[in-house]
C-alpha cells in the first residue's frame, strides 16, 4: 500500500486545518503526516491500545486515533489528530471517511491493473480471468484498444506519471509499465470507434510526452477488442505494428496494426523464400547494382501514380531525363515500371527486400 | 538573447530520404518567424533539429551563439507547443501549468511564482482552480500554451498548434498569439502548412518545398517579390494566375506580351520598368509563365477607364459569390485564371466580358528554371 497516497490525501486536508493529521500503520509507524517532522516515528504503545480498543476513537499520548475499515481483527492503517478534544474527535472521523475511500480507491485500481498486466501478458489462465473478472467488477465485454508506447533514444520514467495523469479515469484507463522503454496503455473506447480516433488519442500522447519530457516515442496500435480475452491478441498486435513499422514504415510514429497493408504479410513470410522470390525477380544481383539515386527516382514514381509529367515535376528533372532513367531500370533489371503489371512485382520486391536487410543486414543474391 | 543560427543544416534519413537540405537561417532574438511550405517538405524536421529530438546530419545548429548539435533537448531552453496537445483531465489549470515543473522538481514557491506570471499573461488568473471540462476550446488552448511559458524558454517552437481548431476560434488564437510574442518578448519559430497563418501572424517567412528553403522574407515582400514560381503561387489566396505558353516579343523599344491560345489571344505591351529589365530581354522571342494575381485583374469600369491599354476579352467559365467579393473564373483560350472582382459585378456564366489588369504588378517567369525574370 502506498504510504503516498495516505500522504496525499494528508496534504489535502491539511488546507483545511492546521491541527497534526496523520496516519500510523499496524506496527505504529508514522507513514504519512501533515507536518513532516514526525513521519519515520514509532508509536508502539498507541498501536496496542488500538488493537485492544472498541469505542469509536481511542485517545492517547495527546493524540486521537481511528482505525481504518478492514476485514481482520487487527487494524492495519489508522488515522491520528493532535489533541483529545471533540474538535480533535470530528477530525479523526472525518479523515477516516475520507482515507477509507481512497484506499479502497487504491487497492480496486492497484488489483485491477494487475489484473489488465496479468492478462496482456498472458499470465493468467483463461478461466481465471472470468472468475477475477468478476471478483474485481471489471467489465469484461466493452470495446477496449491498446496502445503499445515505446520510448526511442531516451528514456525517461517520468512517461509513467504523464501518461497516468492524461488517463486518469480509474475504471477505464489502465497503464501499465512492461518493461524500461515499454508502457501499455489499455484504454476503454465508444463501440464503433475507428483507426482516426485512436491515431489521434496516439498523437496527443506522443507530443504530449515531446513537449512535457523531450521524449520521442513509437507508438503501436492494435485491433480493438471487445471482450477481455481478446486484449492479450491486441497487445501483441501492437507490438508487431512497432516491429513492422520499423522496417517498412520508418518516417512513422504511429503505427495502427490495422493499416500494415502489404507489410503485415511480408513479415509472416518465411525468409527463405522471400530470397526465392527476389532472385526470381532480380536475376544476377540486379536490384544491388541499383544505386540510391534510382531508388530514389522509383519510390518518387509509385509515389506519384506512375505518372512521368509529376514525378519529373516533382524531381526538378526533365521528362526525358526520367524516360531515360526508366529504360536504364528496364534494361537493368527486366522490368519496365510504367507497367502496372511489373511496378506491382517490383513494389512487392523492394519491400521484401527491406524485410530481408531488417532480418540480417544486406543480402547478398546469386 | 536567444538567437537561433542554422548553418547548411542537412537532415537525411536511413532509406534515402532527405528531408532538409542546407538550410541556413538566422532567427533573431525576439523574433517571429515561420516556417510554411506544403506538408512533407521539412517543417517538423527542421523543428524538431532546433529541439534537439532529432539528429543534424550535417551543418550547425546555434542557439544563443553556442554550438548545440550535441546538447539534449532538456538544456536548450526551449518549449514545444503541437496541435495535439492534450489537458490533464482530473488536475486544475493551475496544476495543469505546474506539473512540467514538478517532474523537473522545481521548488513550489518558483512554481508558484510562474504559474501566477503565466496565468496572468494569458488572462487565465480567474480560471486557475477549474478543471479543463470547464474551460472553452479558446481557454484550454491557453492553458496549453502557459504549460510551455512557465518553463521560461529562450525560444518557443510551435508545431502547426492551431491546426485542430475550428475556423472561427483559429482566426481567433492567431491574433493571441501574436499579442502572446510581444508580451513574451523572447524568439518563436512557429510552423504551418497554412499560407494565411504565416502571412498574418510572422514578421518573416521561410518558404519551404521538398527540402529546400526558397525564399525568406517579409509576409509584404514575399507578396510582391516573389523569387519562384512556387513561392509566387504558394503565398496569397486565391492563387496567382500562371499563363503558360505567353510569348514576349519586341517592337518600337517595348516589350510585348501575347498569352492565349492561337485561336484566342491579347497582346499587350509590359509597362517599361517590367519590359525593359535586361533579364527579361534575354527572353524576348521565347515562352515565360505569365504571373497575375487575381486580385489585379478588374472587371470594374473605373479600371476599364484607367487601363484601358491592358484590356482583353475573356469567357465567365464560372462566378463565385463570397460576398465581400467574386471570384470570376475566365477563360482566355485555353487559359485559365480568376479574378477577384467588386461583389456588383455582373458578370454570369457563359459571357464574354472584358476584363484588365493592374500591369505594373505581374510576374514574368522561366518555364524551364522556374524563376522570376523581372526581379
Ligand atoms: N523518421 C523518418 N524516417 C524517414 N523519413 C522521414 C522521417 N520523418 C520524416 N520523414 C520524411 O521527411 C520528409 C519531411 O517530413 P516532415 O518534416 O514531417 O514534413 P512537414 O512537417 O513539412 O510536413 C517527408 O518526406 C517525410 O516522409
Ligand atoms: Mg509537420
Amino acid at each position: 500500500m502506498s504510504s503516498r497516497m495516505f500522504q496525499s490525501v494528508i496534504m489535502q486536508m491539511k488546507e483545511a486545518s492546521n491541527r497534526l493529521i496523520g496516519v500510523i500503520d499496524g506496527e505504529g509507524n508514522v507513514i504519512a503526516a501533515s507536518e513532516p517532522s514526525g513521519l519515520g516515528d514509532r508509536w508502539e504503545d498507541a498501536a496496542h491500545r488500538l488493537n485492544s480498543a472498541n469505542e469509536m476513537v481511542t485517545v492517547t499520548g495527546g493524540k486521537t486515533f481511528k482505525a481504518l475499515t478492514n476485514w481482520s481483527a487487527r487494524f492495519d492503517y489508522a488515522v491520528f489528530v493532535d489533541g483529545e478534544d471533540d474538535l480533535a474527535k470530528s477530525l479523526c472521523i472525518m479523515a477516516c471517511v475520507a482515507l477509507n475511500g481512497a484506499k479502497t480507491n487504491y487497492e480496486e485500481k492497484h488489483d485491477r491493473a494487475t489484473f489488465v498486466k496479468n492478462i496482456i501478458t498472458d499470465n493468467i489462465l483463461p478461466g481465471d480471468i472470468y472468475i477475477h473478472a468478476k471478483e474485481l467488477h471489471f467489465v469484461t465485454d466493452v470495446p477496449r484498444a491498446v496502445f503499445l508506447i515505446r520510448q526511442v533514444d531516451k528514456v525517461d520514467v517520468a512517461a509513467m506519471d504523464v501518461l497516468q495523469n492524461m488517463f486518469a479515469e480509474k475504471q477505464q484507463d489502465f497503464v501499465i509499465s512492461v518493461n524500461e522503454t515499454d508502457i501499455v496503455l489499455v484504454r476503454q473506447v465508444q463501440p464503433g470507434s475507428d483507426g482516426k480516433e485512436l491515431q489521434s488519442v496516439a498523437k496527443a500522447i506522443e507530443e504530449t510526452l515531446k513537449s512535457e519530457l523531450f521524449i520521442k516515442t513509437v507508438i503501436g496500435i492494435g485491433t480493438v477488442a471487445n471482450h477481455i480475452r481478446e486484449l492479450a491478441d491486441s497487445y501483441k498486435e501492437a507490438q508487431t505494428a512497432i516491429e513492422v513499422g520499423k522496417v517498412f514504415d520508418t518516417e512513422k510514429s504511429v503505427i495502427n496494426y490495422e493499416n500494415l497493408g502489404l507489410g503485415r504479410l511480408i513479415y509472416q513470410l518465411p525468409t527463405t523464400l522471400c530470397e526465392i522470390f527476389l532472385s526470381e525477380v532480380f536475376k544476377k544481383n540486379s536490384i544491388d547494382s541499383l544505386d540510391q539515386e534510382t531508388l530514389y527516382t522509383i519510390n518518387k514514381f509509385f509515389e506519384n501514380n506512375l505518372n512521368v509529367s509529376e514525378t519529373s515535376r516533382k524531381l526538378f528533372v526533365h521528362r526525358n531525363t526520367l524516360v531515360y532513367r526508366l529504360e536504364k531500370i528496364k534494361k537493368i533489371t527486366g522490368l519496365d515500371l510504367r507497367e502496372f503489371d511489373h511496378a506491382i512485382i517490383f513494389k512487392v520486391a523492394l519491400m521484401v527486400k527491406k524485410y530481408l536487410d531488417s532480418r540480417e543486414g544486406p543480402v547478398r543474391l546469386g | 538573447m536567444s538567437s537561433v543560427t542554422m548553418k547548411h543544416i542537412y537532415k537525411k534519413y536511413a532509406g534515402g530520404v532527405i528531408a532538409v537540405t542546407d538550410f541556413n537561417l538566422d532567427v533573431e532574438d525576439k523574433e517571429f518567424i515561420i516556417l510554411v511550405g506544403p506538408s512533407g517538405c521539412g517543417k517538423s524536421t527542421t523543428l524538431r533539429m532546433i529541439a534537439g529530438l532529432e539528429e543534424i546530419s550535417e551543418g550547425e545548429l546555434y542557439i544563443d551563439g553556442k554550438l548545440c548539435n550535441d546538447v539534449p533537448p532538456k538544456e536548450r531552453d526551449i518549449a514545444m507547443v503541437f496541435q495535439n496537445y492534450a489537458l490533464y483531465p482530473h488536475m486544475t489549470v493551475y496544476e495543469n501549468m505546474s506539473f512540467g515543473l514538478k517532474l523537473r522538481k522545481t521548488p513550489k514557491d518558483e512554481i508558484k511564482r510562474r504559474v501566477e506570471e503565466a496565468a496572468q499573461i494569458l488572462e487565465i488568473e480567474h480560471l486557475l482552480d477549474r478543471k479543463p471540462a470547464a474551460l472553452s476550446g479558446g481557454q484550454r488552448q491557453r492553458v496549453a500554451l502557459g504549460r510551455a511559458i512557465v518553463r521560461n524558454p529562450k525560444v518557443f517552437l510551435l508545431d502547426e498548434p492551431l491546426s485542430n481548431l475550428d475556423a472561427k476560434l483559429r482566426t481567433q488564437m492567431r491574433s493571441e498569439l501574436t499579442k502572446l510574442h510581444k508580451r513574451l518578448d523572447t524568439t518563436f519559430i512557429y510552423v504551418t502548412h497554412d499560407q494565411t497563418e504565416a502571412m498574418t501572424m510572422g514578421s518573416r517567412i521561410v518558404v519551404m518545398k521538398d527540402g529546400i528553403m526558397q525564399q525568406v522574407s517579409t509576409p509584404q515582400d514575399l507578396y510582391q517579390n516573389p523569387v519562384n514560381l512556387f513561392v509566387a503561387t504558394f503565398i496569397g489566396s486565391p492563387s496567382m494566375n500562371k499563363l503558360e505558353g505567353s510569348k514576349l516579343t519586341e517592337k518600337d523599344g517595348h516589350t510585348y506580351i501575347t498569352f492565349g491560345n492561337e485561336n484566342e489571344n491579347a497582346t499587350v505591351q509590359l509597362p517599361d520598368e517590367i519590359g525593359r529589365k535586361p533579364a527579361v530581354l534575354e527572353h524576348i522571342g521565347k515562352e515565360v509563365v505569365l504571373g497575375i494575381r487575381p486580385e489585379h485583374i478588374h472587371d470594374e469600369d473605373i479600371y476599364l477607364k484607367n487601363y484601358p491599354e491592358y484590356k482583353f476579352t475573356a469567357t465567365v467559365d464560372n462566378v463565385e459569390p463570397l460576398g465581400a467579393q467574386t471570384n470570376l473564373f475566365l477563360l482566355i483560350g485555353d487559359q485559365q485564371a480568376t479574378a477577384v472582382v467588386d461583389p456588383t459585378t455582373t458578370a454570369k456564366m457563359g459571357d464574354r466580358i472584358e476584363v484588365t489588369f493592374e500591369a505594373d504588378r505581374v510576374h514574368l517567369f522561366d518555364p524551364e528554371t522556374e524563376k522570376c525574370i523581372d526581379l
